[in-house]
């Protein structure tokens, strides 16, 4: 092969990475996985800001009935965006970014399977994202129909503006972005763990990313081709949403929530592969079930497919449709009470050390059974006629959203902080953090579940001065500012740690997975030299070599990756 | 390297689902059409599937060019890439012509939903063709050059891959669009 | 005529489903089954339902009334019966059919995952083409083709998931894959079915009212086509789909029983899908 004309040079020199050259260059060009993945984490930083701010904006305009302090068509553009962001350049882009850092770790690879790829995958996520913001800066604004732009109001007749283009563009970039690196996960977790690293001893945040990674390789071209339909509509005068022109509007819901709803999924599921990371870490134990834990995740993801007209059941498709759809949904509850089960019996009985990430792990547990309770609610279908487009609605998803996956998102910072910068994050900053996150997030959310089933609907700019709307607003609104002062102390915390934390050393939490047998930060190439992997908890067998997990297994030290 | 050929099973099954939803949108408003043009008076299933036929072919050379990189064959290499670029552009000259006749007919994207959906599934679907012949003639290219001498290249594999696949594609919306309404 | 009566007169003795039957309990005695209690009643049962789904007033309704009781029955026929039967079928036995040259190539042919999956999902697709179904409700003999077929295809599907002979069996992971995909191809199905609008299947719009309970369904049950048919679509793709689901869950379940072999496979750099065939 060394007559072999390069398509692509083959990586046989080390690639460039932290430490090689400090200069900006050395990041835009990077296409090392851990600067790649800090990359994400600090354009998900930024995002997350930002979007905080619109829900500030959001919550001050309601903090008393009849406010004027935003304009309607202002309102409309913040909660559009608020929604967009969150969901697809917060959360989302941090589960992909700290996934493509840890999971070449913990499986004791050099690098994802696709490196340039990945860098691919960051920039189209970062660019997606100052596509749709740079609609705020055009004379039309930013879009304005809601995160999930239901057809015909996100139509031209409608919408003459350039928002809702700007958000199918800036959404059908990065979405490609997210494909990508779906893709590049699977073949990674797939074809490059070190020898002994079977899949049954893969450590359940790589698990989570796996099911993720295959939801993203399935629904994201749903809403691809979606977004396309909706921008041959408005750019080229196509008709397939438009119903007075023969189309159909009800077909962009199905699409939508088709993919939709298995985004909730990807939304959650690498969440849950936190918690499951470190609940057992912080208990002293390893995971209670590891296989029910694994197995309901591959469950979660096949049923996720096939419940999104639960979204539609004031739509009108039928009393049929919805009774079926109400079951189904109801299914998945099964296999996520099944995890939920997993963890408290990971902590029953184990000597557990309530530091920062085990709080907000903890919390998450709580916050988010609050919110599959309400889903399962939600889920009948006469429950939901009453409450829909509600703000009980409202804080249903921010339950499973913030409650679940930012809550794990925040566990997930702390307990990796060390790993990433060699430091330690400061605890009483932290607590602070921690418990200005709780009650904020509460006070702000609690209250909208007896908003909703008073009859508050959502997205509208202000309100009547109804009995107690005022005044339970105005809760709301102090709990987002508690929220919004829990982030300063965040993002302080963050700063401070940086500048002047502990020193960490490699596994300051005694955990048991691969990535915290290299250097606080890991060098460029990860490894000097892998650890046999003889079971699930791989240090842990190298720290007690008379009591391993899998006494029987043998050791396999030689392969293409060792 | 089992990577490169595991990847582009999952982009094409990925792909898979794009087309699906395509296809799903054409069949969803087959028989709503009320006014303007449909399937039926305005597309020409003979001409078109003689085109067809051209593009069916092609997988089939591009088959032989696997086979003659196994067994180290250059020129047969060389001439069954060639062959498949060709079978491949006749195609793509079968579709612009339909579709410029069609809009001679006033028949556009914006005519009513068979407009849209005719001609983005087709449309998609060409842009697929074209894209693999670009990828077919940069193999070329590099055939000429010198490369590929066998008897393993992922890169010949994956490209044949996508493009037996683009072929499969092209049976199914044939089927969909053409024989759904004229059988 | 009244419900209960509808309920013990519209039996229909179908020659086809009945022969099946006889031809399945006489080889399986013949097989010596019947020294095995629980394969004998899994086996009966499995033979049992099949009879019942066509024999019963539910063959009837679905074949002169409602699609939705015709998707009862298939997914029956197509799904759960030869689940029992293959479950019920004496191992020995099997392993020594197998044995005989022509039986296994034959078995090895049908039960290759891709043409047992395009089998099962196709028998799935093509009996429900409007024009075949109408076609088949119509004409004894298509009917009865149509109910052994699902039987014998439902067969050759789960095949290569639950063999009686393991040597046949799918790895675990792939089962899992391969009920996955055949569960992607029945809910696109079931969706067409459920949002395509009424009046699909035309002989299912105006039924003949030969047993006189029409009304019934139509104002009593408030089942209208478009109902019907909402409940045909809903029933292939939940139920069916789960059904699918569980077993995939069930070959996942194993995979995680079974003992660790992948580790030899994990050395060679292979994954689970490249396709190395000595993993998991």
């Amino acid at each position: 092969m060394s007559s072999r004309i390069p398509i692509v040079p083959e990586s046989t020199e080390p690639l460039p990475g932290l430490g090689e050259n400090t200069g900006l260059l050395s990041w835009v060009a990077s296409i090392d996985h851990k600067q790649i993945g800090i990359m994400y984490l600090i354009g998900t930083l930024i995002y997350f800001v930002i979007g905080g701010l619109e829900a500030l904006m959001i919550r001050t305009q309601l903090a008393k009935p009849g406010s004027e302090l935003l304009s309607p068509e202002m309102y409309n553009q913040l909660f559009t965006m608020h929604g967009t962001t969150m969901i697809f350049f917060v959360v989302m882009p941090f589960l992909i970014g700290v996934g493509v850092y840890l999971v070449p770790l913990m499986i004791g690879a050099r690098d994802m399977a696709f490196p340039r790829l990945n860098a691919l995958s960051f920039w189209l996520f970062a660019f997606g994202g100052v596509l749709l913001y740079y609609s705020f800066f055009t004379q039309s604004g930013a879009p304005d129909v809601g995160w999930f732009a239901y057809a015909p109001l996100s139509e031209k007749p409608f919408s003459l503006n350039n928002g809702p283009t700007y958000w199918a563009l800036g959404l059908l970039v990065s979405g490609i972005g997210s494909l990508i690196s779906g893709l590049n996960n699977v073949v990674t977790i797939l074809t490059m763990r070190t020898p002994g690293m079977t899949m049954r001893r893969l450590p359940l945040f790589v698990w989570m990313m796996l099911v993720t990674s295959f939801l993203l390789v399935f629904v994201i071209p749903i809403i691809t081709s979606a977004f396309v339909m909706l921008l041959l509509d408005r750019l080229l005068g196509a008709t397939f949403f438009t119903p007075a022109f023969g189309g159909s509007a009800i077909l962009w819901q199905h699409f939508f929530w088709g993919f939709g709803h298995p985004e909730v999924y990807i939304l959650v599921l690498p969440a849950f592969g936190i918690v499951s990371e470190v609940i057992p870490v912080f208990s002293r134990k390893p995971i209670y079930g590891y296989e029910f834990v694994a197995g309901s995740t591959v469950a979660i993801g096949l049923l996720s497919l096939g419940v999104w007209a639960h979204h539609m059941f004031a739509v009108g498709l039928g009393n049929v449709a919805n009774a079926y759809f109400s079951l189904a949904s109801m299914l998945i509850a099964i296999p996520t009470g099944i995890k939920v089960l997993n963890w408290v019996s990971t902590m029953w009985g184990g000597r557990i050390n309530f530091a920062v990430p085990m709080l907000f792990a903890t919390a998450f547990i709580i916050e988010f059974v609050v919110g599959g309770l309400s889903g399962v609610a939600i889920a009948s279908v006469p429950i939901d006629w009453v409450v829909t487009d509600s703000y009980f609605i409202v804080a249903h998803f921010h339950y499973t959203i913030f409650g679940g996956s930012l809550f794990a998102i925040f566990a997930g910072v702390y307990y990796w902080f060390p790993k990433f910068t060699g430091r330690m994050m400061s605890e009483t900053l932290g607590k602070w953090h921690f418990w200005l996150t709780v009650v904020g997030f509460n006070m702000t959310f609690f209250i909208q579940h007896f908003l909703g089933v008073m009859g508050m609907p959502r997205r509208t700019y202000t309100y009547h001065d109804m009995p107690y709307w005022g005044s339970m607003n105005l809760i709301s609104t102090i709990g987002a500012f508690i929220i919004a002062l829990s982030v300063l102390v965040f993002i302080w915390n963050i700063i401070v740690s940086l500048r002047k934390g502990e020193p960490a050393g490699d596994n300051p939490w005694k955990a048991w997975t691969l990535e915290w047998a290299t250097t606080s930060p890991p060098p460029v190439y990860n490894f000097k030299l892998v650890p046999p992997v003889r079971g699930r908890r791989p240090l842990w067998d190298l720290a007690h070599p008379d009591s391993p997990d899998e006494p029987d297994a043998k050791i396999v030290t030689e392969g293409p990756n060792g | 390297m089992a990577n490169n050929r595991m990847m582009i099973k999952f982009f094409i099954a990925s792909e898979s689902i794009f087309f699906l939803m395509l296809i799903l949108a054409y069949v969803n408003f087959h028989n709503s059409v009320t006014t303007g043009p449909t399937a039926k008076s305005s597309l020409d299933p003979y001409v078109t599937g003689i085109f067809s036929l051209f593009l069916l072919a092609s997988s089939f050379t591009v088959w032989l060019a696997g086979k003659s990189l196994k067994n180290r064959n250059r020129s047969g290499l060389k001439l069954w890439l060639f062959a498949t670029i060709v079978l491949g552009a006749v195609f793509i000259f079968g579709q612009a012509r339909e579709w410029f006749g069609l809009f001679g007919r006033g028949i556009t994207i914006s005519s009513n939903v068979f407009g849209s959906t005719f001609f983005t599934l087709t449309g998609f679907h060409g842009f697929h063709v074209c894209v693999g012949l670009v990828m077919l003639s940069v193999l070329l290219g590099l055939t000429l050059a010198g490369d590929f001498k066998g008897p393993k290249s992922d890169a010949v594999e994956c490209v044949s891959l996508y493009w037996h696949f683009v072929d499969g594609v092209w049976i199914v919306v044939f089927s969909v669009i053409y024989l759904w309404a004229f059988l | 005529m009244n419900i209960s009566e509808f309920l013990t007169k519209a039996w229909s003795p179908e020659p086809g489903v009945i022969a099946l039957a006889v031809l399945f309990l006489a080889v399986f005695i013949a097989a010596g089954g019947l020294r095995d209690r629980g394969r004998t009643a899994l086996f009966g049962a499995g033979v049992a339902l099949m009879v019942l789904a066509v024999v019963s007033p539910l063959g009837h309704l679905g074949r002169n009334y409602l699609l939705s009781a015709h998707m009862i029955q298939h997914i029956l026929l197509l799904l759960v019966v030869p689940l029992f039967i293959l479950f019920g079928m004496p191992k020995g036995a099997a392993e020594r059919a197998l044995s005989w040259r022509p039986a296994g190539a034959v078995m090895r042919a049908l039960g290759n995952p891709v043409v047992a999956w395009t089998l099962g999902v196709g028998s799935m697709w093509l009996w429900h083409v409007p024009s075949i179904h109408g076609a088949a409700i119509a004409s004894d003999r298509l009917y009865a083709a149509q109910q052994v077929s699902f039987v014998l295809v439902g067969i050759i599907f789960w095949w290569p998931v639950f063999a009686p002979v393991k040597a046949r069996r799918l790895t675990h992971l792939r089962s899992t894959l391969y009920l996955a995909s055949a569960c992607l191809g029945c809910t696109i199905l079931g969706i067409l079915l459920t949002f395509a609008g009424a009046g699909m299947y035309a002989a299912y719009l105006n039924p003949q009212d030969a047993a006189g309970i029409l009304p019934y369904l139509r104002n009593d049950l408030c089942i209208t086509p478009g109902v019907d048919q909402q409940i045909a679509g809903l029933t292939m793709w939940v139920p069916g789909c789960l059904i699918y689901l569980t077993a995939s869950m069930i070959t996942l379940a194993q995979w995680y029983g079974s003992p660790e072999a992948d580790v030899e496979a994990a050395a060679q750099g292979g994954g689970i899908l490249s396709g190395r065939g000595k993993t998991v």
